[in-house]
């Protein structure tokens, strides 16, 4: 959808595609509505999960007047309504963000969770490793989620990954710590529940390490630099599709009750592009608004 | 009136803000520690572990944490000890303090009330890298607001308007005025920011000074009347949002401006006050603008070397003395 708009020449910047890395809404999946999470600045999976409207997300990346940031953010934008605080246009800042709100959670006792996203590229960062640091002295509440994509840039992970799995990491720093199958998505969901629970017990943070794939190149319109048989390999374990056969394997829903689910999005992404469309640009005297707060 | 110190008077506004709002807290090094005497003293004892608290020693994380924590509903302030290890946590001041809010088109809920105590100043000894004051640098970065109190009057009262504004502050106190005594009211009191104070009025030549540097410029500004040169030194106080007004009003009258700065004069505060002067005021000027300040070098440790490159009483009164007999 957004890429087709982007190589349409619709989107004044490229994208960065999150598909084959879905699997992560059975993380998103067990969140409460007043947790946060801080985000990678890939995909739109995690708005769409959390419930944002996908004609204000589209509306943002034309630059529009009805954008979730009036057209100021494009593809880094924010849905605070549900909890997304924004991606960081620096790699491994939010991890830093993340530390904040574990902290405002703590002072206000509340049993609030921070769901906080970074790449396997962004782990190189000390800014990621600084703020889990800080998570764990702190024992704040606060859930580390590496989405393994297996490169960083156009980079593969040989250059710059010295783990074989991230979950090396949560043991040296002595917290719970998991590296699963980031396409099976009821796994996700299983491990996620124990993380949560760890953090709302108050009993620190925890990290899990999703191993996927990214499907498109690191930018839409960008260099591709990986071979055919790999693409293919992790194109027949996409888990829109590989979840969409467990959901039919196992009866929980029939082929014409996915037909009409898809059937639903498709007028609904429909309806968005419309919305987006017809959405005026900002006039120019906004770009001397939103600068400080009243 | 009665006469504390400095950091009495910050202590003060740091008390006095905690106890009014309890979304306040205060993060950094050494504020569990803090000496009874210093800015942060006794607020452990008073709030408690939990708005009272120690940091990792990784300045992101102090300033990203901030600004996470203000997402969250606080009002963070960090205290970063000096403004030389800030300059690591450039990305999250500068990109997420800063530009967030704007980025984010100025959402109702991306309010960033965050204070960043920063401390400035050579003139200790200190060499290159714990003598900085960037003041101009934050000042070119769009979003931050920039306190630069001179007295102890001044820093409580500019302090408090900072905690309860609803955006990032970057509060530079000085080195050499923490130890400083002067004039505090017992009653609670603000300062709003934007309104520069007259510290010294005159008619021949306008000084325009923050910090240390206003101090400074008032001494010299004492023993160049004694040369029958009368100068009016200006202390905006505040440099985001800045007074031009009342440096183009004081201008008008004595048709000269020296700027003194600390900082490296290149792209400094002096180039940008005089540039602005000159944009609103250049048929008032009887003479160039012009500057006192670092001559674009690291701040040497050596005594006599870290004389030379930063500003003193001598080198302002020598250029003001020079403007004067160059514009009569």
């Amino acid at each position: 959808m957004v890429k087709e708009q982007v190589l349409a020449g619709k989107i004044p910047s490229s994208w960065l595609s999150g598909k084959g890395q879905e699997g992560i809404v059975g993380a998103l999946a067990q969140l409460r509505g007043d947790d946060y999470l801080t985000f990678t600045h890939r995909g739109a999976y995690a708005f769409i999960a959390r419930g944002s409207d996908p004609g204000r997300l589209l509306a943002e990346l034309f630059g529009k007047a009805d954008g979730y940031c009036k057209g100021k953010g494009g593809r880094h934008m924010a849905d605070l309504t549900h909890g997304i605080y924004g991606k960081s246009g620096t790699i491994g800042a939010h991890a830093t963000l993340a530390v904040g709100m574990g902290i405002a959670a703590q002072i206000k006792g509340s049993d609030q969770v921070v769901l906080s996203a970074f790449g396997d590229g962004t782990s190189n960062r000390g800014t990621t490793y600084s703020s889990i640091n800080a998570s764990v002295v702190k024992k704040l509440p606060i859930i580390w989620l590496c989405e393994n994509n297996r490169y960083a840039g156009i980079a593969g992970g040989a250059e710059y990954f010295p783990f074989e799995s991230m979950d090396k990491l949560a043991a040296a720093y002595d917290m719970p710590g998991c590296s699963i199958d980031g396409n099976d998505v009821i796994e996700v969901y299983k491990q996620m529940e124990s993380a949560i629970l760890h953090a709302r017990q108050g009993s620190g943070p925890s990290l899990i390490e999703l191993n996927f794939y990214r499907l498109e190149p690191f930018a839409i319109g960008g260099p591709e630099s990986r071979s055919e048989e790999e693409l293919e390999h992790w194109t027949n374990r996409d888990p829109l599709l590989t979840f969409r056969q467990l959901l039919l394997e196992e009866g929980v829903l029939s082929q014409p009750m996915l037909e009409d689910i898809q059937r639903k999005i498709d007028e609904e992404m429909k309806v968005a592009l419309e919305f987006a469309e017809a959405s005026e640009y900002p006039a120019p005297s906004e770009a001397f608004e939103d600068l400080y707060a009243p | 009136m009665r006469a504390i110190r400095f950091s009495q008077a910050m202590n003060e506004a740091l008390h006095e803000e905690m106890q009014r709002d309890e979304s306040v807290f205060i993060q950094g090094i050494g504020v569990k520690y803090a000496p009874p005497g210093g800015h942060a003293g006794g607020l452990l004892e008073a709030f408690g572990e939990a708005r009272v608290r120690g940091v990792v020693m990784d300045e992101p994380v102090i300033a990203g944490s901030c600004v996470g924590a203000a997402l969250a509903g606080m009002r963070p302030i960090a205290d970063f000890s000096l403004a030389d290890f800030a300059t690591c946590a450039l990305d999250e001041i500068f990109g997420k303090a800063g530009k967030w809010r704007y980025m984010h088109g100025g959402n109702s809920d991306m309010t960033l009330p965050i204070v960043f105590i920063e401390m400035i100043g050579g003139y200790t000894s200190g060499a290159a890298e714990h003598s900085q004051s960037p003041t101009a640098l934050y000042l070119h970065s769009p979003g931050l607001k920039i306190a630069v109190p001179t007295t102890p009057y001044d820093a409580k009262g500019l302090l408090k308007t900072a905690i309860r504004d609803n955006n990032p502050v970057v509060f530079f106190i000085h080195k050499k005025l923490m130890g400083l005594e002067g004039e505090v009211p017992e009653e609670e009191y603000l300062l709003p920011f934007g309104k520069a104070q007259v510290l010294r009025p005159g008619v021949d030549v306008t000084v325009v000074a923050t910090s240390y540097m206003a101090s400074l410029a008032q001494s010299a500004a004492d023993n160049l009347v004694k040369q029958g040169i009368d100068v009016e030194v200006i202390d905006p106080r505040t440099l985001e949002p800045l007074d031009i007004d009342s440096i183009l009003v004081s201008v008008r009258k004595t048709g000269r401006l020296v700027v003194v700065d600390e900082d490296v004069e290149r792209c400094g505060i002096g180039a940008e006050i005089g540039i602005q002067v000159m944009e609103s005021e250049f048929k008032s000027l009887k003479g160039p603008v012009r500057r006192v300040g670092n001559p674009n070098l690291p701040v040497p440790y050596s005594p006599i070397l870290e004389k030379t490159v930063l500003p003193s009483i001598e080198s302002i009164e020598s250029v003001v003395c020079e403007l004067v007999a160059e514009s009569h």
